[in-house]
């Protein structure tokens, strides 16, 4: 699959110096973050004061084009849930850039947010919280067409059956309320809920994690469908790295508030190249019992983002590390997120050691371990 | 790659087109039941609130429509009938100054609940403002009504009544009502503001938001039903915290005094006959405890009730 690379952090370009005018349409990416901060303060004592900060996203950049689908993974507490909301302006964001359409709404509010707010929806993890309880579901469906004013009450009805005829629902269910539902069917009624405006964008968090094994599927292909027939970009944040590849183009992988790999979906999986990717892609299970699984397994845990590592925030744990001989740099530099093919952006400072054949002969040798998981250090 | 299709296949599910509702075969029968015919059947369950609902509902009834009946008569004095036992038209005998005890207890009864429910209209009113402000507007702002809440709690509350009392009119049924719903709403603000802190973060609210909702809407139409919980516990605690301070006021003869009748001043007339008639401050006293204990049973049936997860047993 040959995807015509774009970076993800783009050259000065003509965006960047003319904010005001507005470059081709077809041409910019949908959604392009630059340089995303979000800081949490951590209050304590009496007086509240702040007394550490937790740096959730640090420094992230990317880009949504249009009609894709952009996979973003990552343990929990990476940030990547903060990333979608960011994004969205559900929460604020403390420095950076989100150009929605080519246009920054970093630092929008109110009423000027609002024409925006109808481009962007969100489909959210738990199917149960989601869904006011109080409100039948038709009404919640088509409470986005009340508040943006669309169409009078018979249309909206009419949208709103249409909707849910979309994504499997029968027309009595309007009526019903949201705990009369299974969980499949409440992640419908949200999917309904989010793409009754005709958004642009849709962040989908985590949307299938909640799920059933044979439902998860079912709520997969609905959204694959949808977005050919809505012409759909998604976000799509997932922890499940089998989830991601069967829906995204380009994967995104964070580690700690930053991006570690940003790549096309084949290339990614063909070939990942950051140690951090190339452990999660060990992690997943393959269905078939002849075959040995090997395993990367890193050592520790996560690091608290209150106090991340200096250098490579993967560092501590970094096995490709170990296996260089411990070099100065990871601990003292931080790697930049570069190219190092085409449509592969790697955040390591020895992306091009960490071959496949590396990873072969970490795994031959940790094989000879008898009984214990290869664990490579 | 071997592993990536095996994943696909192992993903994808064969013909499952979108439109193809795979988890409801057929159309479901049972029939909808709106969200305040559930709440009726949640609360039929619990046995306590019905029964506390009945007994209200009867003194309810008894307080407002015996005074309408009988008139002034609940402060007529009979110098002939002093202390005179029960009859069939005075039930419960007559006092000391000749008064039918019956029906004086029944406009006793009313001006108390007047005044209970009065008052947690109040209390509910300025403390959901005040609650729901803090909580959704958070940080300084939550921190500033919070720390007033605490400067209002911190305050000898009978003291704040009985100075308002002094001040504006004892004996004025509308005076007690402000004074005690001005000093008696701080638990109804924190239990709003705890309910509006959660609520703030909760997905439905994230999806209202995310929708391009105001804050109006936010407020009322989402987060105020969803916190209608504690709100109605708030209302239930305050309608026997009012009843108690009115009869305490009373008591202390600066809320209701005679001729007009009150539980408060029934009680207060019945402590001098305390060893010659105690059976004079049981009435008032036994009623005292029925509106407050009602008032508490019907505030949890409500609250289980109005709470669209709790499950309908069998």
């Amino acid at each position: 699959m040959t995807i015509v690379s774009q970076p993800p952090i783009p050259e000065p370009s003509v965006s960047a110096a003319h904010p005001s005018s507005r470059p081709d349409p077809a041409r910019t990416p949908l959604v392009e973050v630059r340089d995303l901060v979000k800081v949490f303060p951590v209050k304590g004592g009496v007086l509240q004061r702040t007394v550490a900060e937790v740096r959730a996203v640090d420094g992230v950049s990317l880009t949504i084009r249009r009609g894709e689908t952009l996979g973003l993974v990552g343990e929990s507490g990476c940030g990547k849930t903060t990333v979608g909301r960011l994004i969205l302006r559900l929460i604020e964001p403390t420095s950076g850039q989100i150009l929605f359409d080519g246009r920054d709404i970093a630092r929008l509010s109110g009423s000027a947010l609002k024409p925006y707010r109808r481009r962007m929806q969100i489909i959210f993890q738990d199917p149960y919280a989601s869904l006011d309880p109080r409100t039948p579901i038709g009404d919640s469906i088509g409470e986005g067409l009340r508040i943006h004013g669309i169409g009078n009450p018979r249309e909206r009805r009419a949208k709103v059956a249409k909707m849910m005829d979309m994504v499997g629902l029968q027309p009595y269910h309007a009526r019903r309320y949201p705990h009369e539902f299974s969980g499949g069917q409440r992640q419908r009624i949200g999917i309904a809920r989010a793409l009754v405006l005709e958004p642009d964008l849709v962040v989908c968090d985590e949307p299938v994690s909640a799920l059933d094994v044979s439902i998860q599927a079912q709520v997969l292909n609905l959204l694959r469908g949808l977005q050919r027939e809505l012409d759909l970009t998604y976000l799509f944040i997932a922890h499940n790295m089998g989830v991601v590849e069967h829906i995204s183009d380009r994967v995104a992988v964070m580690y700690l508030g930053k991006i570690a790999e940003l790549a096309d979906r084949s290339a990614i999986y063909r070939d990942p190249r950051h140690p951090y990717t190339q452990a999660l892609m060990s992690a997943i299970p393959i269905p078939d019992p002849e075959r040995r699984r090997q395993r990367i397994i890193l050592r520790g845990d996560v690091p608290s983002p209150v106090d991340p590592p200096s250098g490579c925030r993967f560092h501590p744990r970094c096995w490709l590390r170990e296996r260089l001989g411990n070099p100065e740099i990871n601990a003292v530099e931080e790697p930049q997120l570069r190219q190092i093919s085409s449509g592969q952006w790697v955040a390591c400072h020895f992306a091009e050691e960490s071959t496949r054949q590396l990873i072969e002969t970490a795994h031959r040798e940790t094989d000879g371990i008898e009984g214990s998981a290869a664990v490579i250090s | 790659m071997e592993r990536v299709e095996l994943n696909r296949e192992g993903l994808v599910l064969p013909a499952t087109a979108p439109n193809v509702a795979a988890d409801h075969e057929e159309i479901d029968r049972t029939p909808v039941r709106t969200y305040w015919q559930l709440a009726r059947q949640r609360f039929v369950q619990h046995r306590l609130a019905v029964i506390a609902l009945v007994v209200l509902v009867v003194l309810v009834a008894l307080a407002y429509i015996v005074p309408l009946v009988t008139g002034p008569l609940f402060g007529r004095t009979n110098l002939a009938k002093i202390d005179a036992p029960a009859t069939l038209e005075a039930p419960l005998g007559y006092d000391e100054l000749g008064r039918n005890t019956a029906v004086r207890l029944m406009k006793a009864t009313q001006t108390s609940l007047t005044i209970g429910f009065a008052a947690v209209l109040i209390i509910v009113g300025v403390g959901s403002l005040v609650g729901s402000i803090a909580g959704y507007m958070g940080g300084i702002v939550d921190n500033l009504l919070m720390r007033f809440v605490d400067i209002v709690l911190s305050l000898p509350v009978l003291f704040i009544i009985l100075m308002i009392v002094a001040l504006f009119g004892a004996g004025n049924v509308w005076v007690v009502i402000i004074a005690i719903g001005i000093t008696g709403w701080t638990l109804a603000a924190r239990l709003i503001r705890a309910e509006f802190l959660a609520l703030r973060e909760a997905d439905f609210v994230q999806a209202a938001r995310a929708l391009g909702a105001g804050h109006r809407r936010i407020v009322l139409r989402h987060m105020l039903p969803a916190a209608m919980a504690p709100l109605v516990v708030a209302a239930a605690l305050g309608v026997a915290d009012s009843v108690i301070t009115e009869a305490a006021l009373s008591f202390l003869g600066f809320g209701i005094s005679s001729p007009e009748a009150s539980l408060g001043n029934m009680l207060t007339n019945a402590q001098e006959y305390f060893y010659s008639a105690p059976i004079r401050a049981v009435y008032p006293g036994l009623v005292l405890v029925l509106i407050v204990l009602c008032a508490s049973f019907l505030g949890d049936g409500l609250r289980d009730a109005l709470d669209p997860r709790q499950r309908i047993g069998k």
